[in-house]
């Protein structure tokens, strides 16, 4: 099998920190590799060089035995690589035939000429078995949909070497099935494809090969028959994982730290009363729709509320953010880089954006900004962060753990005693997600109260001392007891969803 | 190297000018906070042995006497840009505050003039302004306009805070309406004369220098140059309260955390609402305290003053310092170098003594380079932290 | 560009005349300040100044403030700093005016306003066109115009378009209007008076309600020629734009003397209107700015007066070049 794309003593530096390090590997034709490892690890870095956005600090490029220096994006592209990000690049304001031409309209006469278009566009949409007609706006598409009219611009533009970064994070199932199955004939007519991903079942499934990184370095390589999954990690972690999740520290104890109470808004949530404990960590399950992230919306004040009350610590919980964050709660809601974080900014303003009133000092409110440094100094300590200068990097350079890390870090600062974490995982690595659940652990056991909302069952049951089930803005299952039952916890999420 | 000029790919697509081959110091030179200031003093240096006028101590003081009325008003302009609003009302603020200023202050009123103006009679007559005679008239005086300012910014912040409104649309209203209240007021005539205590304000000399042969028996006047002057004393005093507040307090954080993701502000628990609001009054406020400078040095309340292309120059002045048009990152100092900048250019173009055609086309190119080096700098940060 | 270095060709031509009047003085720097280049009349003034200096060995500073009276004001200041021995302005309004010329005069250098006076007379040169005589003179032209075809004993309608009130120029032209009339008060019967805010569609609507109230006018008289096509809009559907010798030919005139005007006399729609001797007014700002620096003058104070004349149908051969619109006028101006 022929060598497609190889990377010679490939490096990068960034703020004089190594995020890649000699990074030597052949990309072989008409397979799939599979690369993972953790977030940080130097993977978007790797292939931002191959993609021409980011010049290698040193090392060289190769595409089919000859040197390879893309200049930008358009380079890369003109080659034959093509890059599916998390973040689709579409213009949702237009069709899928317009998007997929959009950087050169087939023209008749001087104008578009909208027939070939629709032609060329079909023909696509059927190989991928995309049932949209051309003319389908974007964003009538489904999240699955629109990655899958984001092949369809790849295979127009005769694309050799097909690039995947985390392809499923806003899949359902049925839609990831289908990725794969895309895949699968990408592979059988010759395509070549890059698969990042952090699940690693699916590497494990879906590769012919397999690269892992760490800390800029390739650690592994080889077929992929040689990783099994504990491999895979052990690779990646560079240590053994004892277990998917921490132990937990603390029991829930009798002081009821936050209550609902009967809590409705018509058409969003209905009757909603649960309470969590000192101590405790409370799961709340869902499907997508079911209100789970508008009922954390509401009991942070960000959304109004028609009937019942939310007490924390037997106080009534009034107002917007600011006045709850005050009476000790916390939010870190599931879109960080639209919610969470300010990526331009320092991770230390981040930090400490939520405490920063209390950095001021009379007469005028200036910031202490000594103190302001050594608390969030402190913190980074706290979450682990791997920031050199927080001072000065940006968010948007941290890898999606540590940025999530500075999300929860931005919070602990204000020692809050209940906190909702709304899908606290999503797109993050397995041993960030690890240090996720153990800072969850760690909230409980000094006491707080931690209100968990996630998709994935299997981090609910493995972080939570009960789960309640939400399903069409009620809560329609509490599980109490360990050891829960998956299936149980299934049947109540879709319970009347099926009826 | 062609750090500036289009590349065109093998397909003939314009592409967006590369800098990746721009050597590191040079980059940190132009990542600086006082990269304008170096390219003022480099474009000042490269024009001395051309321009010798520009050293001339009368030019370097009226170099200076320009500089502080548009930096209070572009101090104004800066926090709200920096919040990721525009405001164009500004120069509404200006003459409405002016026309108010010369309404209440005047000393005596024409009725030939002033006869047709809704004013007449109830604010100025024959007699002078309102507060003509009044003790502490001045004072009384500034208090309206900044509070006339204060309103009109109170109206913008609500609007585009609690209305959800666009700042673009809702100051443009307010400059068009605004504007045209101002004109109605005084039905477009300009009111003198004005108390000399309010003309020092806007160009009243504290210290003057005089740089000629001590034994000279009459000390010829155009050799007497300002140097430190009220409204020096009062731009200064403004843009440094402006940058404390800007960058060292809980409120100048909250300022840059708008504007740089409103969302995350408001989860974070940021008064986002009453930090846009403030934001506009204080950009009224700069521009009513820009207003004492420009009619006082003018020496009569101009219903039009601001009016134009001001606004761009304020603008122009803000965004060239290096603050973000899209929020979340600005300097007062940045403002500083900006307006150094502007009116270096303008001075400098005057000095030129090109034909009045040739000038505006010379300033745009100037412009256009000074962006271009701002796309420069924002694509470098993003290399650097990509 | 095209137009206005054709028209400065043109004006070379038109003020070589003036080259020798002011002979013998040394050559000198001279700031030139005006407001804008907005106009024709302002085109017009603009280059009648320059090339006049020119003309005479001076080196011309520009300035264009653009209308903005800060600027203007920054611009003056500029100027003195660089030493320039005298200033002419054409300034944005009466008010800033004012504080220009002193800030000038403090400074030493002598300045001259020209075209638009300064609110208070009493500073710098001044050199003011008197709207009430130049309009009086115009309309005396047409008194006569409409006085030799009347039957005797029959009293003729005049009508006056009035410009906004709110400016002197506008009243000066309505005192001048009543002034000629008043001659022959017994002949004419109270005037028409329509409104124009120096606004067309204003003018336009005011005249209609006018006109159709009282179709017999047998003078009109518009403060100002740009309101030329807006009366003609009226009067053509009635029969009233008719060409003189011409059976109801309404006596017409105006006053400005912009290139439309030139136009309209040449085709004998319109009898006369008002002009400023734009020409005079430049050499007279000059050659007293000139004579102050000769003088060592630094504060020169004094009031030129431009008595204007009337462009009439009648001297129409002898004074059409003395005339501004004219001047473009035989430049193309219209064509383009």
């Amino acid at each position: 099998m022929s060598t497609l794309l190889r990377l010679d003593n490939l490096s990068r530096d960034f703020f004089g920190i190594p995020a890649v390090r000699s990074v030597t590997l052949e990309v072989p034709q008409g397979a799939v590799l599979g690369l993972v490892g953790e977030n940080g690890a130097g993977k978007s870095t790797l292939m931002n060089m191959i993609g021409g956005v980011l010049p290698p600090s040193s090392g060289r490029l190769f595409w089919r035995g000859a040197p390879y220096a893309p200049r930008d994006a358009v380079d890369a592209a003109e080659a034959g690589i093509a890059f599916i990000h998390q973040e689709l690049n579409l213009f949702h304001n237009l069709t899928i035939a317009e998007n997929l031409f959009i950087d050169g309209f087939p023209k008749r006469f001087g104008l578009i000429d909208r027939r070939a278009i629709a032609a060329r566009a079909g023909e696509l949409l059927a190989d991928l078995e995309l049932d949209a007609t051309p003319n389908t706006l974007i964003e009538e598409l489904s999240p699955g949909e629109r990655q899958l009219v984001e092949i369809a611009k790849a295979l127009h533009r005769e694309a050799e070497l097909i690039i995947f970064d985390e392809p499923t994070t806003s899949l359902t199932p049925r839609e990831t099935k289908r990725l794969f199955d895309v895949i699968a004939r990408l592979k059988t007519s010759g395509k070549t494809v890059v698969f990042i991903s952090h699940v690693l079942g699916d590497v494990a499934e879906h590769c012919d090969h397999l690269a892992v990184l760490r800390d800029g370095q390739l650690v592994a390589k080889g077929p992929i028959a040689d990783f099994p999954v504990p491999e895979m990690i052990r690779a990646m972690i560079g240590r053994e994982l004892s277990g998917l999740f921490p132990d937990r520290t603390s029991i829930p104890q009798a002081e009821i730290v936050f209550a609902a109470e009967g809590l409705g808004q018509s058409g969003v949530v209905e009757n909603v009363s649960f309470e969590v404990r000192a101590g405790e960590i409370l799961g709340l399950f869902g499907l997508m729709g079911s209100g789970r992230s508008e009922l954390a919306r509401i009991l942070f004040g960000l959304d109004p509320h028609e009937t019942g009350t939310a007490t924390l610590a037997g106080a009534r919980l009034t107002g917007g953010p600011g006045r709850r964050i005050a009476q000790g709660m916390a939010f870190v809601t599931e879109n960080r880089r639209e919610e969470g974080l300010m990526m331009e900014a320092p991770v230390a303003e981040n930090l400490a954006l939520v405490t920063i009133d209390r950095f001021g000092r009379l007469p005028a409110a200036t910031v202490d900004r000594a103190a302001m440094r050594e608390a969030t100094e402190k913190m980074r300590d706290k979450v682990q962060l791997k920031a050199a200068d927080i001072a000065s990097q940006p968010a948007k350079s941290l890898s999606g753990g540590n940025q999530q890390k500075v999300v929860i870090g931005k919070w602990l600062m204000a020692g809050p005693r209940f906190f909702i974490l709304d899908e606290p995982t999503r797109g993050v690595d397995v041993g960030a997600k690890y240090e996720i659940y153990a800072l969850a652990d760690r909230l409980a056991a000094e006491g707080g109260a931690v209100l968990f909302i996630s998709s994935e069952i299997e981090e609910l049951m493995g972080v939570c001392d009960r789960i309640m089930v939400m399903n069409r803005g009620e809560i329609v299952g509490k599980f109490a007891e360990r050891p829960f039952s998956d299936e149980a916890i299934l049947a109540a999420a879709f319970r009347e969803v099926a009826a | 190297m062609s750090v500036t000029s289009l590349q065109k790919d093998r397909r003939g697509r314009a592409r967006p000018p590369r800098f990746g081959s721009i050597p590191r110091k040079a980059g940190d030179l132009i990542l600086s906070d006082f990269f304008v200031l170096y390219l003022s003093l480099a474009y000042f240096l490269v024009l001395v042995p051309f321009l010798p006028t520009l050293t001339n101590p009368a030019n370097l003081s009226n170099l200076l006497s320009n500089m502080w009325p548009l930096l209070v008003v572009a101090v104004g302009q800066t926090f709200v840009l920096t919040v990721g609003g525009i405001d164009l009302s500004q120069g509404a603020v200006i003459g409405l505050t002016s026309a108010i200023a010369g309404a209440l202050l005047a000393t005596a009123g024409s009725a030939n003039v002033l006869s047709n103006a809704p004013i007449w009679g109830v604010l100025i007559g024959e007699e002078g302004g309102a507060l003509n005679g009044v003790p502490g008239a001045v004072w009384l005086g500034i208090a309206a306009m900044l509070l006339a300012g204060a309103l009109v910014g109170l109206l913008n912040g609500v609007s585009v805070a609690y209305l959800n409104m666009p700042p673009f649309m809702v100051t443009l209203v307010g400059l068009i309406a605004i504007g045209a209240f101002a004109i109605w007021l005084t039905q477009s005539e300009n009111i003198r004369p004005l108390p000399e205590a309010f003309i020092k304000l806007g160009k009243g000399d504290i210290v003057s220098l005089y740089l000629g042969p001590q034994d000279e028996p009459r000390i010829p006047r155009r050799q007497v140059y300002s140097f430190v002057t009220w409204p020096m004393l009062l731009a200064i005093s403004i843009a440094v309260a402006a940058h404390l507040l800007l960058s060292r307090t809980v409120f100048g954080r909250y300022v840059n955390a708008v504007g740089a993701n409103r969302k995350t502000a408001e989860i974070s628990g940021v008064p986002v609402r009453r930090v846009i609001v403030t934001v506009f009054v204080i950009s009224a406020l700069c521009a009513a305290a820009g207003s004492i400078l420009y009619s006082a040095r003018l020496e009569a309340g101009r219903p039009t003053l601001g009016e134009g292309a001001f606004l761009l120059d304020v603008i122009g002045a803000v965004v060239i310092g290096g603050t973000s048009l899209f929020g979340g990152r600005g300097k007062i100092i940045w403002t500083v170098f900006g307006v150094f900048f502007f009116v270096l250019l303008s001075n400098t173009l005057n000095l030129m003594n090109l034909s009045a055609f040739v000038i505006d086309m010379v300033k745009g190119a100037v412009i256009l380079a000074a962006a271009i080096l701002n796309v420069l700098r924002t694509r470098l940060i993003q290399e650097r932290t990509a | 560009m095209k137009r206005t270095s054709r028209l400065k060709a043109a004006l070379l031509g038109a003020t070589v005349a003036l080259g020798g009047l002011a002979g013998g003085a040394q050559a000198a720097t001279i700031c030139f300040a005006f407001q804008d280049l907005e106009t024709e009349f302002w085109v017009a003034g603009h280059q009648a100044i320059t090339s006049t200096l020119e003309e005479r060995g001076h080196t011309v500073i520009e300035r264009n403030a653009n209308e903005d009276a800060n600027r203007q004001f920054e611009q003056v200041r500029d100027c003195i700093a660089q030493g320039v021995d005298g200033i002419i302005i054409i300034p944005q309004d009466g008010e800033s005016a004012v504080t220009i010329v002193q800030e000038a005069q403090d400074n030493d250098v002598p300045i001259a306003v020209f075209n638009r006076p300064p609110s208070d007379l009493s500073r710098g040169i001044v050199v003011v066109a008197d709207n009430a005589t130049i309009a009086e003179q115009a309309v005396d032209f047409l008194v006569e115009e409409a006085l030799a075809d009347a039957p005797e004993g029959e009293k003729l309608q005049p009508l006056i378009v009035v410009g906004d009130l709110g400016d002197p120029n506008a009243v000066g032209r309505k005192d001048g209007f009543y002034n000629a009339i008043e001659k022959q008060a017994d002949r004419f019967e109270t005037p028409i008076e329509v409104a124009s805010e120096w606004d067309a569609a204003t003018a336009l609507a005011n005249l209609e309600a006018a006109v159709t109230a009282n179709p017999d006018i047998d003078l009109v008289f518009t403060s100002s020629d740009f309101l030329f096509p807006t009366i003609r809009s009226v009067f053509e559907p009635r029969g009233m734009w008719v060409p003189r010798g011409e059976e109801g030919h309404v006596i017409m005139g105006g006053l400005d003397g912009d290139a439309t005007a030139c136009q309209l006399i040449k085709d004998g729609y319109v009898d006369a209107t008002g002009v400023q001797d734009l020409y005079f007014e430049a050499e007279a700002s000059l050659d007293a700015i000139l004579s102050a620096i000769e003088d060592g003058e630094y504060a020169p104070n004094e009031v030129i007066e431009d008595p204007g004349f009337a462009l009439t149908s009648e001297n129409m051969a002898e004074r059409e070049m003395d005339m501004w619109g004219c001047v473009l006028l035989s430049e193309g101006f219209l064509d383009q």
